[in-house]
C-alpha cells in the first residue's frame, strides 16, 4: 500500500489482482446487474488509487477499506436507479434480485471463510436473515424493511441486532475468518 | 446509555447500532448517530463488536470472478494516470495557478460570480490516447474539481465541495444546446469534500456537465444554481 500510495502502477495491479474478485462479488450481489456492477467497482478502485493516502491501516486492512467503498457506491447506485424508476421496487423484485442475480458469471468455488460465513448468516432465524440481507445487500433502510415486512421498526432493528450478535458468537472473531 | 448526545429513538441508542453498522440508517440518522458516538461509550463499543460482523458480510455474497475487461479497463487509466504524474514538471506546483478569469456569458446569469473560476484543459495524454482532464469552474474558492474524459466515457473527480446539507444531494447534469437534462447521478461528498463519480450516457452533444444541490431524491430540473461547471467545448 505503501507503493501505491506513491503511484506505483504496478503495486496497484497487485492489491488490484487480489480483491478485485470479492469485490466483484459483492457489487454484483447488491446491483443484481454486471453492467452496473462493473461500474461500481471501477470506480471503486479508481478511487482507492487516488486516495490511497488517505488509507489508515489502524481503521482496518485495505480488503477491507475497499469493500467498504464497494458496497457505499453499490448501494448509491441502487437507489439512484431505484429513484429514476420511480421508487422503491416491490418486495418480491428485491427478493428476486437477492436470490438470482443474471446467471452471467461462472461462480467460482467459495473458500472455506467465505462458505462459513455464509452458513454464519444461513443458520439465522430467517426473519433475522432476512432484515439483515435487505439492509447491506439490498440497500434498504430499516424503517423501508419495516414498511416492506409490514412489522415495527423496533422489531426490524432488534432482529437485524440479534443475528449481527449471533453471527459474532457463531464466527467468534469474523476479521480472522473472512479476512 | 450516554448521558449525552442525543436520545435517538424512544428504544435507547443501543438499539441503532446494528442498523448503522448495517448502513440501514438514512443519511440524517447515520448522521445524528456518529454525532452521538463522540459521546457514548456503550454505543461505540455496540458498534465496534458489530462492525467486524459487518466487514465480513461481503464474503456471504457467490463468490464470482472479476471480468478481465473490468481488470484491462482500470489499469488502463491507471497506467494513463500513472504516466500523467510522472511526466509532470517538478516545477509545477501542488497548487494549480489558475489563468485569468474567463467567465462565459452562459455563466453570467449564475451565481457563480466572485469566487475564482478557472476553465483549462489540463492534459492531453501523450500518443493522443485521447484522455483528457477538464479543471471545471466551482462555485467555492476552497473547492476543485476534475472532468476526465477517455474512451467514450467521463468521470468528475471533486475535492474540498461542502457536504450537502441534511435532505440534500449533489445532482450531476448534462447541458447541450437546450436546458440541463438531468442524469442518475445523484452524491454526497465525503467529510474531507470528496467525490468521484462517472457521468453516465454519452457526452455527444453535450457542452457542460453541471452539478447542482438539489433536494434528496434528484430533481428533473435544476432548481439551484451550479455549483460545478465543466466546459467540454
Amino acid at each position: 500500500m505503501q507503493l501505491v500510495r506513491r503511484g506505483n502502477a504496478p503495486a496497484f495491479e497487485v492489491l488490484y489482482d487480489r480483491h478485485a474478485d470479492a469485490a466483484f462479488s459483492l457489487a454484483y450481489r447488491i446491483c443484481g446487474q454486471r453492467a452496473l456492477a462493473e461500474d461500481v467497482v471501477q470506480e471503486a478502485c479508481l478511487s482507492l488509487w487516488r486516495s490511497g493516502a488517505r488509507y489508515d491501516r489502524d481503521r482496518g486492512s485495505v480488503r477491507t477499506w475497499l469493500l467498504g467503498i464497494v458496497h457505499n457506491r453499490a448501494i448509491d447506485a441502487l437507489r439512484r436507479r431505484s429513484v429514476r424508476d420511480g421508487g422503491l421496487v416491490s418486495d418480491e423484485g428485491i427478493a428476486e434480485r437477492l436470490a438470482s442475480p443474471e446467471r452471467t458469471d461462472v461462480e467460482v468455488a467459495r473458500s472455506d471463510e467465505a462458505r462459513e460465513i455464509r452458513e454464519a448468516l444461513e443458520q439465522l432465524p430467517g426473519e433475522q436473515s432476512r432484515v439483515i440481507e435487505l439492509a447491506y445487500f439490498g440497500g434498504l433502510t430499516h424503517v423501508q424493511i419495516a414498511s416492506m415486512l409490514d412489522t415495527p421498526v423496533g422489531t426490524v432493528k432488534g432482529r437485524m441486532r440479534l443475528g449481527l450478535a449471533k453471527m459474532r458468537m457463531t464466527l467468534g472473531d469474523p476479521a480472522k475468518v473472512a479476512l | 446509555m450516554s448521558a449525552g448526545g442525543p436520545h435517538l429513538d424512544p428504544e435507547g441508542c443501543g438499539s441503532n447500532a446494528a442498523a448503522y453498522v448495517l448502513g440501514a440508517l438514512s443519511d440524517d440518522e447515520s448522521s445524528a448517530f456518529r454525532s452521538h458516538l463522540e459521546s457514548c461509550a456503550v454505543c461505540r463499543e455496540e458498534v465496534a463488536a458489530l462492525n467486524v460482523v459487518a466487514a465480513a458480510l461481503p464474503a456471504a455474497a457467490p463468490q464470482l470472478t472479476a471480468p478481465s475487461e473490468l481488470k484491462r479497463r482500470v489499469m488502463a487509466a491507471v497506467h494513463e494516470e500513472a504516466a500523467r504524474v510522472s511526466a509532470r514538471p517538478s516545477r509545477a506546483p501542488t497548487r494549480p495557478a489558475f489563468p485569468a478569469l474567463r467567465l462565459r456569458p452562459a455563466l453570467a446569469g449564475l451565481t457563480l460570480a466572485a469566487v475564482v473560476v478557472a476553465l483549462a484543459v489540463i492534459a492531453l495524454a501523450p500518443g493522443g490516447s485521447g484522455v483528457r482532464v477538464i479543471r471545471a469552474d466551482v462555485l467555492s474558492s476552497r473547492a476543485s474539481a476534475l472532468l476526465r474524459l477517455s474512451g467514450g466515457h467521463a468521470e468528475l473527480s471533486i475535492t474540498g465541495l461542502a457536504q450537502s446539507p441534511p435532505g440534500r444531494v449533489y445532482e450531476v447534469w448534462l447541458k447541450g444546446s437546450g436546458r440541463p437534462q438531468p442524469t442518475d447521478v445523484l452524491f454526497t461528498v465525503t467529510s474531507a469534500g470528496d467525490a468521484t463519480v462517472g457521468v453516465p450516457g454519452s457526452l455527444s452533444g453535450v457542452s457542460e456537465v453541471l452539478v447542482t444541490s438539489e433536494r434528496r431524491g434528484g430533481s428533473r430540473v435544476p432548481t439551484r444554481a451550479p455549483v460545478i461547471v465543466a466546459h467540454l467545448s
